[in-house]
């Protein structure tokens, strides 16, 4: 079903291996032959997974494969993955059938509430691991397909700026970008979509020349603000953008190219890139150093998802064509992912949708951890709706494979109950002294020790440019507390709730910790630290038992982890200051000094924002502060000049702040730097690649920085309270 | 041996610059470059460091019968400079008598030189028509034409075009045309709009960057030396420099045309 959209789309293929000759080779297209071979293949792996070995046979079998997994992790290519994937799957299967067979005994009531907690959240987990695996096996990294050469060919486009209650600076850059999109001026239309009804966007739409459409009323928010522009457009396409995204010059000519090879072609999505750090990477000190937690999604999911022709909508930066989107009655508005459950509604019409993993767009990442954590919760909520109210595994139109692609970006929204529960598991036993599982504490390392390992070193394999190992941890149990209760509430009932926008483009005037972000972790944190003092203590007690200083040594291990992955999540709660309202980007491009003199330097940026450039200065030279200076960028042939100062000065580099730009220069700035066709292309250039032990070890620091962080501020705060007895503790609105 | 003229129809474009500094950007590029001034105003040489006083050149040489060997001076940046002498009026009319009675004198004179085939020769010439123009041309393998984006140098254009046309073109070792916008600045609309003219009329005839106009170019003859030797950090220079890249990408192409090589 897959093989002739990946050999479709697969362009540099010289001569093919013999496995690819094997691969390519007619017989897979018999279903009779596939069926029969995977029902072989499934029957040999339920022998796999079942067959009783004893302890040092079942050891001998775990060494075995980890050792065939590490030989063919030396390997490259996809088939090499293949075959780790189908050995992590081999050896879960074997811990899943062993763990719900064997070890699900329990003897006191209390034994058997905790027992099940985490043999659920353990059968969650392997099957959102298998799911993955299933949804990542062969991502499709798609090209984009040039447009004919004749331009009267190429279709009319409109685009759409949705906007609500940002202020005008925000929005600016994203119009001036999409006037320079590079495409013939009588087949594009830009359309800022205000349901703000403001009158200077009115004045400034009107003055650089693009559509201002506003509506009476506000219903359904984005989505429906989509939907009545709609109805006033007529282009054959439309590019949506949020009003904080700001596309680049070659956005139209790299998109549009697939819907003119694949007429059931509906939806085209590149990836949300941004270009300010997140909370996460602010406060951890990881931007542009480890992936953040949208990395994964854009950079592997949803290329795997396109292999499945299951990609879904993501609301900006992607195309879609009119006359389906009309067909299916406009941009989705039952649920508060408007975007997901439009994607499918195309793909339960037969319709096909596609990624580009090329970022064509950038935009400003949410400023603070509650408005962080705000968005991801209206993403868990709204999936959740869709599960509930459009359920993709059932009703007509949908593949197997797209079925279970959207499962899984169901599925996993529910990994707040899980996290909680592996958090608090050794606690059982520290604390109450609950046996949850009915084994041997070496028979449990034999079994889950070898389904840890793999899954771990086949995930490093598949997602190194996109997650490191371990950091799936400390996003998630940062997001656990506040995802679980709304997933559950929208599960019990799809209305609970409201819709709320995420602020951007604000700024923190202090360090600070939120104190209310973080009361979760806090609490965890100190239970974990109790189970820890507690399982001493027991230690001390009984230490001529050695089964009971094992299993208390085991789960003193566990609640460390714990502890330290909690560490890393109580400092991404520590917000960092940031005075700056605009960005700098990192950039390297060619720029001309002009001085009073009329002397010329020529240089390199080193960043840019929207108020000025950093320039590294050739040898060590130096310009003395608030000299007048002459900045002129390149944009292929063209060049302009923009008029600067002096800011900041040091040897060999300086910057330069703009005075005062007419609106033709705030334009030119933005055709010259946001809007370059590869303003984003080399970003995660110069990153560690991903090692899971490496990977541990990193947050495993992060962690205890952030316990050693929080005795500070504890300290801090404590002095304060004492000197002037008002807590200078600022709250940030958790909800809307 | 590459022969490069230089030329422009208009006086104060900047050409004996360009032509001075080109030479130091090739030279730096590890090429043996001679510079040869066909110019009466005689100041390419102050580029190179060689003193206001002294009078030899090609001219003189050339009216005593001397070889040119003997009034070759080893200039800054390693470029071979061929001053083209100080004489008085009637000698200069002497002299261009010669060069009007044979147009190939400039062709003949530099096979004597017995240079490599890389070798490469860029010669300077007055503006407009002359007869040292018309003898640059017959010899040359490519005419680089410097230009200001302004109306009068737009205008001037066809009129130089004609000159190459009747002295160069005909010629099978004749590579072509080359034109190279100097002292821009971008900052004046008039000029980005000229510039989008010319860019549209010369199509890849037209060194896709521009030289840049800079203060330090007018410094650096105060200072008897090239602007990529005064101020190589200058972005004139960066542009100097990547005119060279794409002057000798143009020159080296022709290499496999039918050519005599003496």
């Amino acid at each position: 079903m897959s093989k002739p959209r990946a050999r479709l789309l697969s362009e540099a293929e010289e001569v093919p291996s013999r496995l690819e000759q094997f691969v390519d080779s007619r017989i897979w297209s018999s279903r009779i032959f596939t069926t029969l071979l995977t029902l072989f293949a499934l029957t040999t792996m339920y022998f796999v997974w079942t067959v009783p070995l004893a302890f040092t046979e079942q050891l001998v079998f775990a060494c075995v494969c980890f050792a065939f997994a590490l030989a063919f992790r030396r390997l490259r290519g996809q088939y090499a993955t293949l075959v780790m994937i189908m050995l992590s799957v081999a050896v879960t299967g074997r811990y899943m059938y062993w763990r719900l067979t064997e070890t699900t005994v329990w003897e006191r009531p209390l034994d058997a509430a905790w027992g099940l907690l985490l043999v659920s959240a353990e059968v969650y987990s392997a099957i959102v691991l298998m799911l993955g695996y299933f949804q990542t096996a062969w991502p499709l990294q798609r090209k984009p397909l040039p447009l004919p050469e004749n331009r009267d060919e190429w279709p009319t486009v409109d685009v759409f700026i949705p906007t609500y209650n940002e202020p005008l600076g925000v929005v600016k850059p994203t119009i001036y970008a999409a006037l320079a999109i590079d495409y013939p001026a009588d087949k594009i239309s830009i359309h800022v979509l205000d349901d703000g009804r403001r009158p200077e966007f009115k004045a400034f739409c009107e003055e650089v020349g693009v559509t201002w459409t506003i509506r009476t009323h506000n219903r359904h928010a984005k989505a429906g603000n989509i939907n009545e522009a709609l109805k006033i457009t007529k282009g054959e396409y439309l590019a949506i953008f949020d009003c904080d995204h700001i596309p680049t010059r070659s956005f139209l000519q790299i998109g549009l190219g697939w819907f003119l090879r694949d007429k059931k072609l509906s939806m085209l999505q590149t990836p949300h890139h941004f270009f300010s750090p997140d909370p996460f990477e602010r406060n951890l000190g990881t931007f542009r150093k480890v992936p953040n937690e949208g990395e994964l999604f854009y950079g592997l999911v949803q290329d795997g998802n396109d292999l499945w022709n299951a990609t879904f909508f993501c609301g900006s930066c992607a195309l879609l064509r009119r006359t389906m989107v009309e067909e299916i009655g406009g941009i989705a508005v039952e649920t508060v992912t408007e975007d997901a459950h439009t994607a499918l509604k195309l793909h339960r019409l037969g319709y096909t949708t596609a990624y580009l993993a090329i970022p064509q767009a950038a935009g400003l990442a949410t400023e603070s951890l509650s408005g962080h954590i705000g968005q991801r919760i209206r993403w868990a909520r709204g999936m959740t709706q869709i599960f509930r109210i459009d359920n993709p595994l059932t009703g007509k139109g949908l593949k197997l494979g797209q079925r279970l692609c959207y499962l899984n970006g169901m599925m996993h929204f529910f990994y707040g109950i899980p996290r909680l529960v592996f958090l608090t598991a050794p606690l059982s036993y520290l604390f109450f002294g609950a046996h949850v599982i009915h084994a041997a504490a070496g028979t449990i390392a034999i079994f889950a020790l070898p389904h840890m390992m793999h899954a771990s070193i086949t995930n490093s394999r598949m997602q190194r440019s996109f997650r490191h190992s371990f950091w799936a941890e400390v996003y998630e149990s940062v997001l656990a507390s506040y995802i679980t209760a709304p997933t559950l509430l929208a599960l019990i009932n799809p209305k609970l709730g409201k819709f709320n926008v995420t602020a951007k483009g604000g700024q923190i005037s202090k360090d600070y910790f939120d104190y209310a972000i973080s009361r979760p972790y806090l609490i965890l944190l100190v239970l974990n630290l109790l189970g820890f003092i507690a399982g001493i203590v027991n230690i001390y007690l009984h230490w001529d038992v050695s089964s009971e200083v094992n299993t208390v040594l085991l789960n003193l291990a566990w609640t460390t982890y714990n502890m330290l992955i909690l560490g890393a999540s109580v400092a991404a709660a520590s917000e960092r200051r940031q005075v700056r309202t605009t960005h700098r980007v990192e950039m390297k491009m060619p720029v001309m000094l002009k001085f009073s003199t009329g002397r010329t330097l020529a240089c390199e940026t080193m960043d840019y924002s929207e108020g000025g450039v950093g320039v590294k200065l050739p040898g060590d030279l130096e310009v003395p502060l608030h000299e007048k200076v002459t900045v002129s960028l390149f944009r292929g042939d063209e060049e302009y000049a923009f008029p600067a100062t002096v800011g900041f000065t040091a040897v060999g580099r300086v910057g330069l702040r703009f005075s005062a730009l007419t609106r033709e220069q705030e334009f030119e700035f933005v055709k010259t730097t946001f809007a370059r066709a590869d303003a984003w292309t080399n970003w995660s250039e110069g990153r560690t690649p991903d090692a899971p032990l490496r990977g541990l070890r990193h947050v495993l620091v992060v962690g205890m920085g952030g316990i050693g962080a929080l005795f500070e501020h504890l300290f801090v705060d404590a002095r304060n309270w004492l000197t002037t007895r008002s807590p200078d503790v600022k709250k940030l609105k958790t909800k809307d | 041996m590459k022969v490069i003229t230089v030329v422009s129809a208009k006086g104060g474009v900047g050409k004996t610059t360009l032509a001075a500094n080109l030479a130091s950007v090739l030279a730096a590029r590890g090429r043996r470059v001679i510079a040869l001034d066909l110019d009466p105003q005689n100041a390419l040489r102050l580029h190179f460091g060689i003193p206001l006083d002294s009078i030899d050149g090609l001219s003189r040489a050339t009216l005593a019968g001397d070889a040119w060997q003997t009034v070759m001076f080893d200039g800054v940046d390693g470029v071979t400079v061929l001053p083209y002498g100080a004489v008085v009026e009637d000698d200069r009319r002497r002299f261009e008598s010669h060069i009007d009675r044979n147009p190939q004198w400039l062709a003949q004179a530099l096979d004597k030189l017995g240079l490599d085939a890389a070798d490469i020769v860029i010669v300077d010439t007055p503006p407009g028509s002359s007869v040292y123009t018309r003898t640059a041309l017959c010899a040359s393998n490519f005419a680089l034409n410097v230009v200001l984006a302004d109306a009068a140098s737009y205008a001037a254009i066809p009129q130089m075009e004609r000159m190459i046309d009747a002295y160069a073109t005909p010629r099978a070792n004749f590579a072509g045309t080359g034109y190279v916008v100097n002292q821009v600045d971008q900052s004046r609309q008039l000029t980005k709009d000229v510039l989008k003219v010319l860019r549209n009329l010369l199509g890849n005839k037209l060194f896709p960057g521009v030289i840049h106009l800079d203060e330090g170019v007018s410094e650096s003859l105060a200072c008897d030396t090239t602007l990529i030797h005064y101020d190589p950090l200058s972005q004139a220079a960066a542009d100097l420099r990547a005119c060279g890249e794409w002057l000798t990408n143009a020159v080296d192409s022709t290499q496999l045309s039918p050519r005599s090589v003496a």
